[in-house]
């Protein structure tokens, strides 16, 4: 693989508040934040806690309502709305839960299509498309369309969808989430790889406590705000990553068990047998 | 391109049908404006082809084939004698019933001196009349009535033998027939008269200058030829005027049905959009893209209407050669224009939805 440009993104102090007045809902409060290259940051919280509005933020995707948001020194929170497609283009790669390719085009042109987004040519694209998917194994589905691919399989042609413009600063929104156990586990190699080898950032934003394995650090992030990490818990019904602190618990051959709320806890106390392998 | 060319034919049922739909509405589309045009050639055709550049009617008279006209006597000896004419051709016109297998039938009968002009332009076979009460028949007109060189056919009770058959004389109203000057005016019982003068200006005199001149002349309307074939167009705006409403129905209904196949190929693949969008894609790219979905549908539609447009005209012209739909280069590009525009007009609205995409919503589920 090749030897890829440092970045470092620097948060301060970034806040987004939605609507105004009496209504005003604040998602994010003032959140600071440092990834150095290399690095793999792992944010978890709680549903609506704030993830996917930071995320969006720090994408490039939309605006804060109050910080600064540095990548490779470039501010981008005091750039105009027209620079920030390119910036989108050329210094992120995005990793989406649901793989979000283009239904009609082939896995080569996939990932062709945003280098040519980029400027490149059709012909150095798709030559540049074809290497990375070949490296991520995936050579013989070139011509694949996205529904001929499997879950794991996709998910790769996104990651290389991700790299092609050879960003600074991957941003993965929960990549495991519609993956079985082991595609799952493949996909989090792979993101490690492409962090320690290439020396790319990347920043997950997900409920899979198993990320936490790849991960050089995790925040908390719960009503907006990073917070103390808790002690988290996979809920054995949902999969669920829970706070054992506020979660709903059992006991279960002097194992103690944790959901995200009574109605798992009474699936599970019906037939424990079944979910008995769970983390707890 | 290759994007949405891919988005097309994903599903190529669909995309095929799509298709169908635009060309059949640019069929219809540019069958109407050839209908439109055949009928302004059919009401001109006698204008059109008639010797000289100047036309005189009676005063008041403003259209060849609508109105009746009679000059005064001895006009055409006056027209003469004024400098700068070279030539006056008098016919007489009035319209007719045949009696033809016990049905009426209209017909515009043209009387005109053979030895000056003014009579058929293209005789398919026999010839012009010589002799008293022969008559050149349209062959449209004969072939739809059984009527051949040879025959003799009736008005109010007097016969004509048939004598020859002319071409491009036939008209979804009236077709042309001819007989001799001398003929009608005994027929209609005005020696002598004439409805229309053609005029002919000598070599190096402008039509306009000796119509100029010919202004003066007593109880007449002096008309450049070009002029009194605008006034007969104008007279049949009547008849224009549904056939263009026509034509705009079937131009709303192709907007309405590329616009549709845009547009919801468009919210199909609203999350795509959004997508490219979140990954860097600008507006203006996304626009093209849509545009070029549009152009495409248009486009094959509009090359399948035009090809089914001649399939058209000719099975019109096989079951009713009296109606001329005149598919030109220029109607067939106006049709072509036409299905551009409607490509655009389909893609505004699938442009805007894009342009209102909120790249965020990328992460939403």
């Amino acid at each position: 693989m090749r030897t890829e440009r440092a970045a470092t993104l620097r948060v301060q102090n970034l806040s987004k508040r939605y609507g105004s007045g009496e209504t005003a809902v604040q998602a994010v409060k003032g959140v600071s934040l440092e990834v150095s290259p290399g690095e793999i940051v792992l944010i978890m919280g709680p549903s609506g806690s704030g993830k996917t509005t930071l995320l969006s933020m720090l994408g490039a995707l939309l605006r804060p309502t109050e910080g600064r948001i540095e990548l490779d020194g470039l501010v981008l929170s005091e750039l105009s709305e027209g620079r920030l497609p390119d910036i989108r283009l050329r210094h992120f790669g995005f990793v989406f839960q649901d793989f979000n390719l283009l239904s009609a085009l082939s896995a080569l042109d996939n990932v062709a299509i945003v280098a040519e987004l980029a400027g490149l040519g059709r012909k150095a694209a798709r030559a540049r498309a074809r290497a990375l998917l070949e490296e991520l194994g995936l050579g013989a589905r070139l011509h694949f369309l996205p529904e001929q691919l499997s879950g794991g399989e996709k998910q790769r042609v996104a990651i290389a969808r991700a790299l092609v413009n050879e960003p600074a600063l991957l941003l993965a929104d929960e990549p495991t989430a519609n993956l079985d156990s082991h595609h799952g586990h493949e996909t989090m190699r792979l993101l490690r790889r492409i962090a320690k080898e290439q020396g790319k950032s990347v920043l997950i934003v997900s409920h899979d406590a198993r990320i936490q394995d790849i991960a050089d650090r995790v925040l908390w992030l719960e009503d907006g705000e990073f917070k103390e990490m808790r002690s988290l818990a996979t809920d054995p019904v949902c999969g669920m990553t829970v706070e054992r602190e506020k979660a709903v618990s059992a006991q279960w051959e002097g194992k103690s068990y944790y959901f995200c709320c009574r109605g798992c806890r009474e699936e599970f106390l019906a037939g424990p047998q079944r979910f008995g392998k769970a983390t707890t | 391109m290759y994007v949405a060319l891919h988005n097309l034919l994903h599903d190529r049922l669909r995309f095929a049908l799509n298709v169908l739909g635009v060309a059949l509405a640019v069929m219809l589309v540019l069958f109407l404006l050839g209908l439109e045009q055949g009928l302004r050639l059919q009401v001109t055709a006698y204008l059109r082809q008639a010797p000289g550049s100047i036309a005189v009617t009676q005063a008041g008279v403003d259209s060849f084939g609508g109105g009746s006209s009679l000059l005064p006597p001895g006009l055409e000896e006056d027209l003469r004698q004024v400098p700068g004419v070279a030539k006056v051709v008098p016919v007489l016109t009035q319209t007719a019933i045949f009696d033809l297998h016990d049905k009426k039938i209209f017909a515009f009968l043209i009387g005109y001196d053979p030895a000056l002009g003014g009579g058929p332009w293209r005789i398919g076979e026999g010839r012009e009349p010589r002799e008293r009460g022969e008559v050149v028949f349209d062959r449209v007109l004969a072939r739809l009535h059984g009527v051949r060189v040879g025959d003799t056919v009736e008005v109010q009770g007097q016969k004509f033998p048939v004598v020859g058959l002319s071409e491009g004389t036939a008209s979804w109203m009236t077709a042309l027939v001819f007989v001799r000057k001398a003929d009608l005016e005994s027929y209609l019982l005005t020696p002598g008269l004439s409805s229309l003068a053609l005029v002919t200006p000598a070599p190096g005199v402008a039509p306009e200058a000796l119509r100029a001149r010919l202004k003066g002349l007593p109880g007449v309307e002096v008309w450049l030829k070009s002029e009194l074939i605008e006034s007969d167009l104008r007279l049949y705006q009547a008849f224009f005027k549904p056939v263009r409403l026509m034509s705009l129905i079937a131009f709303l209904v192709g907007t309405l049905v590329v616009g549709l196949v845009i547009y919801s190929a468009t919210v199909e693949r609203q999350r795509e959009y959004g997508v490219l969008k979140a990954l860097g894609a600008r507006n203006a790219r996304l626009y093209g893209l849509v545009l070029a979905q549009a152009l495409a549908v248009a486009a094959l539609g509009s090359l399948s209407g035009i090809l089914l447009g001649f399939a058209a005209a000719r099975l019109v012209l096989a079951l009713r050669p009296q109606i001329l739909v005149a598919l030109e280069p220029g109607v067939v590009g106006l049709t072509l224009l036409t299905g551009l525009f409607m490509a655009l007009l389909a893609a505004w609205l699938p442009a805007r939805l894009v342009a209102g995409l909120a790249p965020a919503e990328v992460f939403r589920r």
